[in-house]
Order: C-alpha cells, then sequence, then structure tokens
C-alpha cells in the first residue's frame, strides 16, 4: 500500500458496516434470550443467571450486565456516529433528498430513509433502556423484568423500542448483504430476492417473538403487580 | 467579438473528428473540437454490426486479405470509388482495427471449437482453430467475399466511440460541447476556421485555426425518413458549400438500408442478415433468392433495397395501419444468440414495436441511411480547391464508396480516414502553406456576416414557418429523390425545393427567448439542409445513368461511357438558386480493378472504351512481371502505399504468416 | 352503423417543468400541453409535436431518438427515464416531465450530462493505461483476448452515460461529488480490462473515499432505473468488496 494513501474511508465504511451486523447478531441473540420466559419463570431465571456469570464464577456478578450493556451502548454510539456521515449534513441537502424520495417511489431508497427515521429514534430508545440496565443490572428476573415494564410502565418503551429496533436490523441486513454481498450480474436478482426475503421474514419472526415475550411480562407483571419487589425463587430452591 | 485560436479546428465530434484530433495532437498540435453534442453521444455510437478489416481470423474470414476487401469496396461502389483511396483503405482497416484494440474497444473473440451457425435459413456447424482463440472475430456482411464486419456484440459503434472519445480526454484534447460552426473563415483560398455559435448561450464565437477539419457526418435528415440521428442535417457540409470554393462530390449517392423498422425508420443491424437472418414478403415468404441467386439478402444494401421496393411495388407487402412493408426473420437465430449478438435489436424491438424479435417477426422498410457524398478531398483529405480545410467520414466525399457504401465500412473508413488525416493535418501544419497568415478583419467580417444573418431572421415578419417548410423538403426528398428516381420527378423536386429556398428567406420567428432558441436553430438551418438537398435532387437529375445507389427508371443501366465521373456540386453565390454541377472523370488507365459485373444486382452496362484497353494492359504487365507474391502484384498494377503516411505502410501480419 | 368498436383517442396532458436560466425574470414553473395521443406515439414523437405546433421555445435533448446515445434522460413521472423510447400509452393521462435532476440545467429539459460526465471521466481516468500506447506495432496480430472476458468487459461498455442512475440516486442528490453508479462503474470495467496496467491501489487513489464507492449508501435506484439493465449492484459490491481490500 502506497504510503501516502488515505485508509481510512475503507475503515470507517466497515467498521460502519461491522458493528451494524454486530448489533444486529446482537439484538437477535437478545430476543431469544428475553423470550425464554415463554418456556417458564426457571427457564428466564438461569438465563438470567448465566449472564450475571454464575455458571461460571458460582455466584451472579450482575456488573457483568453493566459492562455488557455499556459496550452494547458504545457500539450504538460508534454505528450512529459513523452513520451519521451518511445523513443529510445540510438544509440543502435535506430538501434535495426529501423531493428525490418523494418523486422516485422507490422501495430501496425509501428503506434507507426509513432506516434514518428508526435509527434517530433507536438512539435514545436503545440509549434510555440500556443505561436502566447498566444502572440496576440485578433488576433482571421473571419478576423482576415483569414489575419493571408492568408496574413501572417500562412497556411504553419497550412496545416502540421492539418495532424500531427490528425494522432497523432486518433492513440492515437485507442492505448490508446488498452492500458486500458476493453476487454477480447473473445472480443479482435471486440473491435480492433471498435478502428481501431474509428481510420480511426475520422482521416478521422477530417482531411476533417480541410481541408474544412482552405481553407475556406485561400479564406477569399484571398478576405480580401486589407482590412489587419481590424476587423470583428458582423452583429448585424453593421447599 | 470574441476570437479563440487554436492550431487545429476539428468541427464534429464523433469517430472520425476524434481520431483525426488525436493524430494531430500527437504531432504535437493544439487542437480543438466543437461538437454540436457531447462527443460520446455522436452518431457514430449508432453504427451497430460491425467494422470492415481483413483481418481474417475466424473460419469464415480465413484467407480474407486487403485484396479481396478492396475488390468488394470497390465493386460495392460500382466502379464510382477513387481506387486508390480504396486501397489505402483496405491497407489501413486492420490497422485501425488494432490500434482500437490495444485502446480497450472489447472486441468479441474468436472461441475455439464447434459453433452453430445459420447459412440460407439453415444450422451448419464450422469448427473454430485453436490458434485463433481469443483474436478478434467477424461476422458476415453484405456485399462481401469473407466474413469481414469485427464486431462487438452489435454495439461496436458505442465501444468504439467512447473508447476514441477516451483517449482523446486522455490526451487533454477539449471538446467544446453544444458547438455549431454556422460559417467557415476563408479568404477565397486559404480556410482559417470557423465563425461558431454556442447552442447554449447563443453566442457567436470566432475559431481561428491553422487548419479546419470537417466530421461532421451525414445529412440525412433532409429525408423524411432516415436511420439518421436528429441532428444529422449536413451543416458541416453545408457551410463547406456556401464557401462557394470548396466541391461536394457524388451528392446524388444517397444510401438507403434495406432494415429499418418501420414506420419509426429506426436502425436494426444488417448483422442480423449477415448472422443467418431472413427477409420474407406479407406471404411469410422468403423472396431475395428469386431476384438475387448469387447473394440473397447479402447483397449489397442499394441492390437489397431497390430487390425489396420492387417487391412492394409488385404487390407482396404485408401492410400494417402505417402503410406496407416486409419483414425481418431472425427468430431462425435464436435467443440465446440474439440475447448474446444482436442485443439492441433485441432492445430496439422490445422498446419501440414491443416485440421479442426471438418470437415474432420485425417489420421493415428501406429508410434513408448515408450520405457517401460530402466535402470534395484528396486522399490526404485534403480540400483541393480550398486549402487548410480538410474533411474525413461521412461528411467527406474522400471517395473510397463511390455510389455505393458496403455494411461496416463506414465506421472503419472514420477511423482510417482520421488516422490519415491527423497525420496530413500535422504535415500541412508543419509546412510553409500551415502558417496563419489571417488577419483578424476578416474573421470579424464573417463574424459581423453570420451575426446579420441571425438578426435577419429573428426580425423577419414573413409569414413562412421553418418547420413546415422543412417537413415539405422532407417529404419532397423522400417521395422523388428516393430508391427509384426519374426525370420528371427529379426534375419537379428541383423546381419545389428552389421554391422552397426562396420562401426560407421569408422564414420568422414565433419566440424571440435568449439561451438555446431552438426555433431560430431551425431557421438558420433550413437554407442550409434546402441547398444540401438541391444538390441531391440536381446530382440525381443530371446523372442520366443508374449506378450504386442511384437508380433512374429511365436510364437503368450503368453507363461507363458517359458517367464514369464523379459529381462535384458547388454553390456559385449567396443569390444562387441551384448548385452549379462538374464533372471530375475516374480515369480507366489508372484502375487496378477495371470496371465490370458486381457479382450480384443488374448485369448489363455501357462499358467504357478504356475497359478492354486497360484489362489487356494489365494482363500484359502481369504477364511480363512472371511469379510475383500478391504484393508486388498489386504494386505493379496500381501503386498507392506513397499516398500513405510512413507509420501506416507496413504490411499487416495475419495468423500464420511468419513474424 | 359500424359495429367495429373503435379505441377512443386519449388527449394527453403534458405538463412540462419550464425554465430557461438565460430569462432570469421567468422563474420555473409547470406548463400544460394538450396533446392527442397517436398510435406508437413516443415522448420524442409528443414533444417534437409540442414545439412544431404549441410551443417552438420548448427545450429538450432528442440526438438518436432510438435509445442508444443517451441524451434523452428526464423525469418521466418522477422517475429518470429515456424519453426517445418510452410510449406514451404505457403512461397515465397526465405525464409530468421535468429534467434530470443532479445535472446543469440548460433550458426546459435540456440538462448538461455532457459537461458533468466529461469531468467524471477526466477525473477517474476512464481510459487504458498503457505507457506503450503510443509505439503501438499496428501490423502485428492483436494480442489474444478470453473471449468470455471480452463480452464481460463489453456488458460493462454498455453504459450510455444518460445519467439516469445519477438522477435516481440519493446520495449523488445530496453530495453533488459522489461519482455515482456510472462512475464506479467506469473503474469496474477498466479494472477489469487485462489492458488496462493499474492496480486496485491506483483505483482506491481515484475512488477510495466518501465521493467514491465508500459513499455509495446502496439505495439500487441506479440498479433498478438503468436503462441499458447494467449490474450495476452487482459492480458496486465487487469494487467495494476489492477497495476495502485494497
Amino acid at each position: 500500500m502506497r504510503p501516502s494513501v488515505n485508509r481510512w474511508p475503507a475503515r470507517v465504511d466497515v467498521l460502519q458496516s461491522a458493528s451494524g451486523l454486530l448489533l444486529v447478531l446482537f439484538i437477535w441473540g437478545h430476543m431469544f434470550f428475553e423470550s425464554s420466559i415463554l418456556l417458564g419463570h426457571d427457564a428466564m431465571y438461569l438465563v438470567a443467571k448465566a449472564f450475571e456469570g454464575q455458571p461460571l464464577l458460582s455466584e451472579p456478578h450482575p456488573e457483568l450486565v453493566s459492562i455488557a450493556g455499556g459496550t452494547v451502548l458504545m457500539l450504538i454510539a460508534l454505528h450512529a456516529l459513523l452513520a451519521l456521515r451518511k445523513f443529510p449534513a445540510t438544509w440543502r441537502q435535506y430538501r434535495e433528498l426529501h423531493g428525490h424520495l418523494g418523486r422516485m417511489r422507490h422501495w430501496d431508497s425509501t428503506l434507507w430513509y426509513v432506516q434514518v427515521i428508526t435509527g434517530f429514534f433507536l438512539f435514545f430508545l436503545a440509549a434510555a433502556h440500556l443505561s436502566q440496565m447498566m444502572l440496576q443490572p440485578e433488576d433482571i428476573g421473571p419478576y423482576a423484568s415483569a414489575d419493571r415494564i408492568w408496574s413501572d410502565h417500562y412497556w411504553l418503551l419497550y412496545a416502540p423500542l421492539l418495532l424500531t429496533v427490528h425494522l432497523h436490523a432486518a433492513i440492515g441486513v437485507y442492505r448490508l448483504a446488498m452492500k458486500w454481498g458476493p453476487f454477480s450480474a447473473a445472480t443479482t436478482d435471486r440473491w435480492r430476492g433471498r435478502a428481501r426475503l431474509l428481510m420480511v421474514s426475520a422482521l416478521a419472526f422477530f417482531l411476533c417473538l417480541g410481541t408474544a415475550s412482552l405481553v407475556t411480562y406485561m400479564r406477569l407483571g399484571a398478576e405480580h403487580a401486589p407482590y412489587k419487589g419481590e424476587r423470583y425463587t428458582p423452583s429448585w430452591e424453593r421447599e | 467579438m470574441r476570437i479563440l485560436h487554436t492550431d487545429v479546428l476539428v468541427i464534429g465530434g464523433g469517430l472520425a473528428g476524434q481520431r483525426a484530433a488525436i493524430g494531430a495532437r500527437r504531432r504535437g498540435l493544439e487542437v480543438t473540437i466543437i461538437s454540436l453534442v457531447p462527443a460520446k453521444r455522436s452518431h457514430s455510437a449508432a453504427a451497430q454490426g460491425g467494422m470492415q478489416a481483413s483481418l481474417g481470423n475466424c473460419r469464415g474470414a480465413q484467407g480474407d486479405n486487403e485484396d479481396l476487401h478492396f475488390a468488394d469496396t470497390v465493386r460495392g461502389s460500382d466502379w464510382g470509388a477513387d481506387q486508390q483511396v480504396v486501397r489505402m483503405f483496405a491497407h489501413t482497416a486492420p490497422k485501425a482495427i488494432r490500434e482500437l484494440a490495444a485502446w480497450g474497444v472489447p472486441w468479441s473473440r474468436v472461441e475455439r471449437g464447434e459453433h452453430s451457425i445459420t447459412v440460407n435459413g439453415q444450422k451448419q456447424t464450422v469448427s473454430e482453430a485453436d490458434a485463433a482463440h481469443g483474436l478478434i472475430t467477424s461476422r458476415n456482411f453484405g456485399g462481401t467475399a469473407k466474413w469481414r464486419a469485427c464486431y462487438v456484440s452489435d454495439g461496436t459503434g458505442h465501444a468504439m466511440l467512447y473508447t476514441m472519445s477516451n483517449q482523446a480526454i486522455a490526451a487533454g484534447i477539449p471538446v467544446h460541447e453544444r458547438m455549431e460552426a454556422v460559417a467557415l473563415i476563408h479568404d477565397g483560398e486559404r480556410c482559417c476556421g470557423a465563425i461558431v455559435r454556442n447552442l447554449m448561450s447563443g453566442e457567436l464565437v470566432a475559431y481561428l485555426a491553422r487548419a479546419t477539419c470537417i466530421a461532421t457526418g451525414g445529412f440525412g435528415r433532409i429525408y423524411r425518413v432516415s436511420t439518421n440521428a436528429i441532428i444529422n442535417e449536413g451543416m458541416g457540409a453545408a457551410i463547406a458549400l456556401e464557401t462557394g470554393r470548396a466541391a461536394l462530390g457524388n451528392m446524388e449517392a444517397v444510401q438507403f438500408h434495406p432494415t429499418g423498422i418501420f414506420p419509426a425508420g429506426i436502425l436494426v443491424t444488417e448483422g442480423c442478415r449477415g448472422d443467418g437472418g431472413l427477409l420474407l414478403d406479407g406471404a411469410g415468404e422468403r423472396f431475395m433468392p428469386g431476384y438475387e441467386p448469387e447473394k440473397a439478402e447479402l447483397a449489397s444494401r442499394d441492390v437489397v433495397s431497390r430487390r425489396m421496393e420492387e417487391h412492394i411495388a409488385a404487390g407482396h407487402a404485408a401492410s400494417s395501419r402505417f402503410g406496407e412493408h416486409l419483414w425481418l426473420d431472425i427468430r431462425l437465430l435464436g435467443e440465446a444468440h440474439i440475447n448474446t449478438q444482436l442485443r439492441e435489436v433485441q432492445e430496439i424491438c422490445q422498446y419501440f414495436l414491443g416485440i421479442d424479435p426471438a418470437r415474432e417477426l420485425i417489420p421493415v422498410r428501406p429508410a434513408q441511411h448515408y450520405s457517401m457524398g460530402g466535402v470534395r478531398t484528396d486522399p490526404h483529405c485534403h480540400s483541393p480547391t480550398l486549402r487548410g480545410l480538410f474533411a474525413v467520414g461521412e461528411a467527406a466525399c474522400w471517395d473510397m464508396h463511390g455510389f455505393n457504401r458496403l455494411g461496416g465500412n463506414s465506421v472503419a473508413e472514420t477511423v482510417v480516414a482520421g488516422m490519415i488525416a491527423g497525420e496530413a493535418i500535422a504535415d500541412f501544419c508543419a509546412s510553409p502553406e500551415g502558417a496563419l497568415t489571417v488577419s483578424t478583419t476578416l474573421a470579424e467580417e464573417f463574424h459581423r456576416r453570420e451575426a446579420n444573418k441571425l438578426a435577419a431572421i429573428a426580425g423577419n415578419s414573413g409569414g413562412e414557418s421553418a418547420v413546415e417548410l422543412t417537413r415539405l423538403m422532407q417529404e419532397t426528398m423522400t417521395a422523388n429523390v428516393g430508391i427509384f428516381r426519374h426525370g420528371d420527378k427529379l426534375q419537379q423536386a428541383v423546381n419545389t425545393l428552389r421554391d422552397l429556398l426562396q420562401r426560407s428567406a421569408n422564414v420568422g420567428l414565433r419566440s424571440q427567448a435568449r439561451g438555446p432558441n431552438p426555433e431560430l436553430v431551425a431557421a438558420y438551418r433550413l437554407p442550409r439542409m434546402l441547398k444540401l438537398a438541391l444538390c441531391v435532387a440536381s446530382g440525381a437529375l443530371a446523372r442520366e445513368e443508374s449506378r450504386g445507389a442511384h437508380y433512374r427508371d429511365d436510364f437503368p443501366r450503368r453507363d461507363d461511357q458517359k458517367w464514369l465521373c464523379r459529381t462535384l456540386a458547388r454553390w456559385p453565390g449567396d443569390d444562387a438558386e441551384t448548385p452549379q454541377l462538374d464533372y471530375e472523370a475516374l480515369d480507366v488507365m489508372g484502375m487496378e480493378l477495371p470496371p465490370g459485373w458486381r457479382g450480384y444486382g443488374a448485369r448489363d452496362f455501357i462499358e467504357h472504351p478504356d475497359t478492354a484497353t486497360r484489362q489487356a494492359q494489365l494482363e500484359q504487365a502481369l504477364a511480363a512481371a512472371g511469379e510475383l507474391d500478391r504484393h508486388a502484384r498489386q504494386q505493379l498494377l496500381m501503386p498507392f502505399l506513397h499516398l500513405l503516411p510512413a507509420g501506416l505502410q507496413a504490411r499487416n501480419q495475419r495468423l500464420g504468416d511468419a513474424p | 352503423m359500424s359495429e367495429i368498436p373503435t379505441r377512443a383517442v386519449r388527449e394527453l396532458t403534458i405538463r412540462v417543468l419550464r425554465c430557461n436560466p438565460a430569462e432570469p425574470e421567468q422563474t420555473p414553473e409547470w406548463q400544460d400541453f394538450r396533446l392527442e395521443e397517436a398510435e406508437a406515439m413516443t415522448l420524442f414523437v409528443a414533444l417534437s409535436l409540442l414545439r412544431e405546433e404549441q410551443d417552438a421555445s420548448l427545450s429538450f435533448d432528442f440526438v438518436c431518438r432510438a435509445g442508444i446515445c443517451g441524451s434523452c434522460g428526464m423525469l418521466i413521472n418522477g422517475r429518470p427515464g429515456l424519453a426517445c423510447r418510452t410510449l406514451t400509452r404505457d403512461l397515465p393521462d397526465t405525464i409530468t416531465l421535468a429534467p434530470l435532476p443532479g445535472f446543469e440545467l440548460i433550458a426546459d429539459l435540456s440538462v448538461n450530462t455532457g459537461k458533468w460526465m466529461r469531468g467524471m471521466s477526466e477525473r477517474l481516468e476512464t481510459w487504458v493505461h498503457d505507457a506503450g500506447l503510443a509505439d503501438h506495432n499496428l501490423a502485428q496480430v492483436e494480442a489474444p483476448m478470453d473471449p468470455a472476458l471480452a463480452r464481460e468487459i463489453y456488458e460493462l461498455e454498455r453504459c450510455i452515460e444518460c445519467g439516469c442512475c445519477i438522477a435516481a440516486c440519493g446520495t449523488a442528490q445530496m453530495r453533488e461529488n459522489f461519482v455515482g453508479a456510472v462512475g464506479l462503474n467506469q473503474v469496474a470495467r477498466f479494472r477489469l480490462d487485462p489492458r488496462d496496467t493499474r492496480e486496485d491501489a491506483d483505483y482506491y487513489e481515484l475512488v477510495g473515499d466518501e465521493d467514491g464507492v465508500f459513499g455509495c449508501m446502496t439505495l439500487l435506484g441506479c440498479e433498478d432505473l438503468c436503462p441499458k439493465d447494467l449490474p450495476l449492484a452487482a459492480q458496486i459490491a465487487f469494487l467495494r468488496r476489492k477497495m476495502a481490500r485494497a
């Protein structure tokens, strides 16, 4: 490589895509873990404790959750910062883009705009969610979470977060596939069709999964409201 | 008045102009190209099927060489061509194609192994040699003995033009886009630039140059139905004509392409027939073999177009709501072939006709296609009567096409002539003659004259409309100066055109908008187009014979005795109503290939008294010389290499030749 | 009377965004023209008729009128396309026409794509770079090239620089220095060409930044609206991978 060449544009582009991909993998994993509640209280309890390091460190360390939360938050900040380069920077650019999208009625261009909007909201919604997790890492568990969601009205945060994060993630995956995918002229249509299918299926699947678990937590929270604050004891520790 | 100085002014940014510009630039001259449109949008891009050059790489081209290319071209021209120029051309064409190959044109290549081809409606298998694998391949075209049309799918002109333009950009040659030359600056002896109108702002600028080269293409738009682009209005030839000094050669020689799609007149390439496509009549029957047993669909264009019109006149046409036409059938070539080798044809059919040519027939009818005539030049592309004025490509009558051009020879000519002209221009500029001695007063005088003309149009209160007069001109040309011509109709055409020229002085404007005023453009171009149309019609009326594309019902035979000559049209003065016609004899005694039968088309012609003498002379010379290789033999019959620039004289190597 | 059903002739409303920068006192405005539709009418035919019969000052660019020269790109009902090969029968009764955005306006529907494209070519050096070109021996048999490779290069060479991909690109609309699909396709074309001696590091210097391949936001307007159906998405993705590693 020639010394004079600026490698940063390449690095930044890779970094933006890579951070996005990591975040998508995170959120999709997150969905499976949180929806463990659908398998019962014990399952969710085990998952929560596993993330506090109990199986390895013999006792729970909630600060691990804080660290994880902090890492994700930083990843989001990085991703957002990198994505910001692509946003309209001036009023003129915004006007051009807006006019363009309106005239074009073009699916993929509009999808990107959906990402801009969801990204904007996500920045606040996810930050709120993650800071709460970092500050109160021990409050994850079948009852603790359900109380937070219902009695503390966190469902008002989680419902819009669920929608935006999955729109953003599914569209992001599709766009990543089109951006870097190893398809050729002959295979573009097939590749693009499959990437679209992946986008739509992932969106539908995770929205269903997320809604089901959110509703479960809300129901649990409502039932548990009179005992708010009480922590769950797994079945094997009870008499 | 703004004056720009440059060594070389090239008017026209197509293949010919840009190649000439690159040549002159390489010799260290400052070159400026002006063009009506961005260079890459020039009409050269419309050449689809191929460029003729005798590379002899593929199976169908085996044994091809300059001699065959020369003979095909002379026969195609119906002996109207300058044979020395044809030799220069055939010798340089392989170099042109190899230069373009090095510059980046993605020529289609020979693929080793067996291939299925379509000949005479039948599938055949041919096998390509290992040694030829990867060399430039070629396809069959009309009027040729070998498969000689090298191609890039059916976007040959496009690929060539883009490569050429990119090389011109690499050479740092400025192209002043959307500029139109409206007059040549000259003192009656020497041309020294042009008055140029900016089509965006309307400004008139004087370009002063040591050499001026016209490369503006043809004038098809004087006809109603033409395959030509909208911009092909012949303005380069017209401003040369208006000098009164430069002559236009063989303007009556106008080619009609057999396969313009009906009714829009958009071209589908001769490659369709070259690759095995057939012409069918209204009954779905193939008819060309009945008329032309030797070459059928692949006789020269003039012959095929004439036979098609003859067949239509005999009541065998298909008809649609737009009128009568015939069919082109390429279904037999198969979808795979069409989608790779005839992509543009496929697209044109899809978008303009809404049909799939792999499944349906294409409606076609001959349409005006090419102007063999143009600014008369010597073999160095230089006007013999106005020094410092050069012309190349379709705008020129260099005269390698005579009265009928072979398909694929035009794109080849653009590049070859550009290569030769670039050197000739540089030689001229280096000679004492090439110094620019013009006074700015002369430029001012021409500037004032053009500005006054434009002001007169803008201030004209006469009620004539440029649109209406243009339409009448086009109708007249298509109806009376078309494929079949007759003395009465031609006389009528001349009268009508003369009348239109008078009326064109009263064209006024409805809009006085500044900037790119399209109405003003149409108004000032109209009289120039009418003058060209008058050259065509008068030349056709005067030429009482049939030769190549010029066919007279009333004089159906080729008459070498009276008409083996080139028409030269000059415009005697601003007030003249018709051109002055002179004739330049073609010297049979200097010909390598004396006049005879073309191998297709009409067999009877009136022989020139010298033909037999020359034939005997040639035979005698050959007998006396004894055993000779083909190069020495050719050199003996008609030397031409001395006419070529030194860099282009080397013998072309072919596959199998000793290196 | 005749029972043969006849198709009613449509009256089209052609709404054109008029603007002549040479007349600064005029502001851009939509102007409606009415025109009787004809069989197989293209926008080339329609606009020519309008200029001949209704408004002689209407500016637009047509050259080949056969869909091969790339002169007549314009926004047709909001989307870029080649006017010469767009049939009115495929469009609704009201057709809006506007100049291609992203290019310097000359007047009405005429824009200076030529200047933009020349700038792009100069910037990306879209020609075969080979030091030996000037002294190439033209008499020699040409260097062989793999037939499949020649076809592949032609695939990319088919670009007609009409500017539709620039008008269809949100990035190019926002950022005027973005080279767009037309430019990236050129780089891909020369990169593929063995006659060009440049290496990836050279190409990186041309398009390895936010105005080049890393500026592309994969909106795919170029891929979907290219009149020549060039494989632009695949080329840009390919180039991005190569440049990220260059």
